[in-house]
């Protein structure tokens, strides 16, 4: 625990923090690299594209990791401003990974926000990054092998045009059915992964705007900047400040392509998910085309220069960001080869590799979005939004004392 | 001094003359050993003889370094190669050192020059002057500068167009197109090291703008302006010779920067500025100066007195190192910098900008030895593998290393260790050299 105390001396009224040694090797633990070689000289701020007025980062936030300042670390938005250009890295004196450690505290932030311990666990421990990981996939076969077993009778699965009917593989049960089935099972997983995120931006809110104190915005402000949310997650504006804006491209790419995917899956599965194999002009086909392309050159690319760690971006790859690229880039191989089986009118592959197809993309939804790497995708539009209700309520208040 | 084979014979080469090598040679010299003192400059005197003042004495360099000079090259038993190098020195069996001394050519007659400047009046080619660090320009036949040693002409071959004025013009016939480089063989009993530092070069920081931004100079320029020779007679900044009132000082300007490859700190880049600064502040009396820094190292014998001293003249002390100069149409600069103390992005507007560059070192004594018997740390410094015990002795036995060329120091450790060079090397010779 930090405490703060003050102390009145000749030079007037001092507050003192005390410093906790530990906090350091916690965030290692994190990701975090080299950091203690700051020799704190503001460099890695000053060249930030992205700093602004009440935005300082990312030196002040290595000086309270390395002195161990948790609640300041815990109630900030600057690791959620940061979008890891990488200029700082590159250019600091001391080579002490700035943006390393912004990158580090959002996985503890992602930790902290989470009140169910399990994102601590997954960051810290491969046991259980790859053991939750497993056991989601297993419940997944498992529910198949007990609930849906393929029909022991191949014939009347291939439609007039030669492809598969992908709903009717289950003995006794209609194609309607087995849609309706599989739609249950997304709301399901959409609810909890949804209950989980949603509880952890709430501890968020709770951490930066309500126990901070510095400023109580009026319910007014909450609705006038939540325009915030919807801009910045569509858009993912600020990565474009960074000087590489083909990386915020690519990423914008990826993004929309997995919102696509993701939509049509969960909310218009019926529409999405037909005996029939639409004409190609079809936007279900086109629409999947485009996320599938989308998905695939971010992640040849990002993959590729991981591996060569290119650029300050790329340098440090925790294992939760390998497991991020890895298990998008087999949700994406595996329905590629579903899409392709169907087609050619493969019968059994298309079964199984359907089967795996959701055995890697449901636990990939349900451990990454809610406590890991996904979760960025709520709490960077959110962190925006907080920023711009904080800095609002500021200067309401600042207008109100004139 | 010639012997049955041809080489010269001396107790001790030194190699440089600068502060450090003066001492030396003198110290040397004065124990009643032969010294041969080879400088590659021109002149004697390396760069404290184009310093203005001594921090924080505030002594004049000029009226230490140049007696010292006079001293050295009076001194009967130091004999002096300017503009000359060693090459191929290698150890004899009996452990005296034998090499190549090669004297290049200046194209003018060193004992019959006068230094009466008239040649260069004649010179109908102007070229950048480095003895000014580029702030000036300078004729292609020239004298270094005002207290060069020996002050004697030399003709840049590299910039002359072979006109021959300087020859019509000359009355003592000293100019001398047919000189060519001499080597001569030498042999040394022992060698002391003294071949001082670089300056860091800061086109390299891209962001930094230098060269690019005229406004924007290093320490080095700044000094030669605050001289009594100095080139503008005055503090001009050189983009439009506007008297400036809004100095600033970057600190670490290519010290403890790990993407330059030079993590160390130069040691002496803190208080310079800060004696530059107390002497802007002379020069200008309505100027403001701020020191950008990371940490002051004021750690010498009355350094942090004078640094407190210079904060109570007024000068602006700013935790922050600046990331990027940028230039205003008016030829002002903007730098962009995070205000530590208040954790605060912010851009500051000044008229003139000094880089405080760091020491680097120099290379040269990696090529001094055939072989490479020279240990080299791994910064580029002469090893010092006793530093504690005897600091001077280096990786091979009976060479010695003095001042900078083992490390940054400031004038008087490298004084001091000049002087624990030549007590080092003149045990060696007395107990006998190499066992």
């Amino acid at each position: 625990m930090i405490w703060m105390s003050t102390i009145t001396t000749g030079w007037g009224v001092i507050s003192m923090a005390r410093i906790d040694h530990t906090f350091a090797s916690r965030i290692e633990m994190f990701g975090g690299i080299d950091f203690t070689a700051c020799y704190n000289c503001g460099h890695c701020t000053a060249v930030c594209p992205l700093v602004e007025e009440n935005a300082s980062f990312p030196r002040r936030m290595l000086r309270y990791t390395i002195l161990g300042m948790e609640e300041d670390i815990q109630s900030s938005l600057d690791p959620w401003l940061c979008y890891y250009c990488g200029d700082c890295s590159e250019t600091c004196p001391r080579q002490s990974n700035p943006g390393e450690i912004m990158m580090s505290l959002r996985r503890y932030l992602t930790s902290v926000y989470d009140w169910t311990g399990f994102s601590r666990r997954f960051y810290t421990s491969r046991k259980w990054e790859f053991g939750s990981i497993a056991a989601v996939a297993a419940v997944v076969v498992l529910l198949f092998a007990l609930f849906l077993r393929p029909t022991a009778d191949p014939s009347g699965l291939i439609n007039a045009d030669g492809g598969v009917k992908i709903n009717s593989f289950v003995e006794g049960m209609s194609s309607e059915t087995f849609v309706s089935v599989i739609e249950i099972g997304d709301w399901v997983m959409a609810a909890i992964v949804s209950f989980f995120l949603l509880s952890n931006i709430f501890n968020m809110y709770l951490k930066v705007v309500v126990r901070n104190r510095k400023v109580s915005p009026p319910l007014s402000l909450y609705v006038k900047e939540a325009w915030n949310l919807v801009y910045h997650f569509a858009t993912q504006i600020k990565l474009s400040k960074c000087s590489d804006r083909t990386y915020w491209g690519l990423h914008w790419l990826l993004m929309s392509g997995y919102t696509i995917m993701f939509t049509m899956i969960v909310l218009f599965l019926p529409w999405f998910q037909v005996e029939k194999i639409h004409p190609i002009y079809h936007p279900q086909r086109f629409l999947g085309y485009y996320a599938t392309f989308g998905l695939l050159l971010g992640l040849i690319v990002w993959s590729v220069q991981r591996i060569r760690k290119s650029g300050e971006k790329h340098r440090y790859s925790h294992s939760t960001d390998w497991l991020f690229l890895v298990m998008l880039f087999l949700t994406t191989l595996t329905g590629i080869l579903v899409h392709i089986f169907r087609i050619s009118g493969m019968v059994p592959q298309t079964y199984y590799t359907f089967v795996i197809h959701l055995a890697i993309l449901v636990p990939m939804l349900v451990v990454e979005v809610p406590f890991s790497k996904w979760s960025h995708l709520a709490y960077r539009p959110f962190a925006t939004y907080f920023y711009n209700l904080i800095n609002s309520a500021r200067m309401l208040e600042e207008k109100k004392k004139k | 001094m010639q012997k049955e084979s041809g080489h010269a014979e001396y107790d001790v080469l030194v190699v440089g003359g600068g502060i450090a090598g003066q001492e030396a040679a003198l110290n040397m010299g004065s124990m009643g050993y032969q010294v041969l003192l080879v400088e590659k400059d021109l002149s004697m005197g390396g760069k404290m003889l184009q310093l203005s003042k001594v921090f924080p004495t505030l002594d004049c360099a000029a009226c230490i370094a140049t007696p010292k000079v006079s001293e050295t090259a009076r001194h009967p038993n130091i004999t002096i190669f300017t503009n000359s190098e060693m090459k191929d020195l290698s150890r004899e069996e009996n452990g005296s050192f034998s090499g190549i001394l090669v004297k290049s050519p200046r194209y003018i007659d060193e004992h019959a020059c006068t230094g009466c400047q008239d040649c260069e009046e004649a010179c109908p080619v102007i070229v950048r002057d480095q003895y000014q660090y580029n702030l000036v320009g300078r004729k292609a036949a020239y004298i270094p500068f005002s207290i060069a040693s020996p002050r004697v002409a030399a003709i840049d071959i590299d910039n002359c167009i072979l006109c021959g004025a300087c020859e019509r013009a000359c009355p003592a016939d000293a100019v001398d197109f047919r000189q060519e480089k001499e080597e001569m063989p030498v042999r040394v009993k022992t060698v002391i090291i003294a071949t001082g530092f670089r300056l860091f070069d800061p086109t390299v920081i891209e962001r930094y703008n230098y060269r690019k931004l005229r406004n924007v100079i290093t320490s080095m320029q700044m000094e030669r302006q605050l001289v009594p020779t100095r080139p503008y007679n005055n503090v001009l900044r050189p983009g439009d010779g506007k008297m400036p009132d809004n100095i600033a000082y970057l600190l670490c300007t290519g010290s403890r920067d790990e993407t330059l490859g030079n993590p160390i700190c130069s040691q002496v880049c803190c208080m310079y500025s800060i004696k530059q600064a107390q002497l802007v502040l002379g020069a200008l009396p309505m100027a403001d100066v701020t020191i950008y820094y990371i940490d002051i190292r004021a750690f010498g014998k009355g350094f942090e007195e004078f640094y407190r001293q210079t904060f109570d003249m007024g000068v602006e002390f700013v935790k922050g190192k600046v990331a990027e100069i940028d230039g205003e149409e008016d030829g002002d600069l903007i730098l962009k910098y995070e205000d530590v103390e208040t954790s605060t992005i912010k851009e500051a507007r000044h008229d003139m900008v000094v880089l405080s560059v760091g020491i680097l070192a120099n290379r040269d004594p990696e090529n001094l030895f055939t072989g490479g018997e020279l240990d080299i740390d791994e910064y580029g410094y002469v090893r010092q593998p006793a530093q504690l015990s005897s600091p001077a002795s280096t990786s091979m036995e009976g060479v010695f290393v003095a001042g900078t060329a083992s490390a940054p120091m400031d004038i008087p450790d490298s004084i001091s260790s000049a002087g624990a060079a030549a007590a080092e090397a003149a045990g060696y010779l007395r107990k006998g050299m190499m066992k």
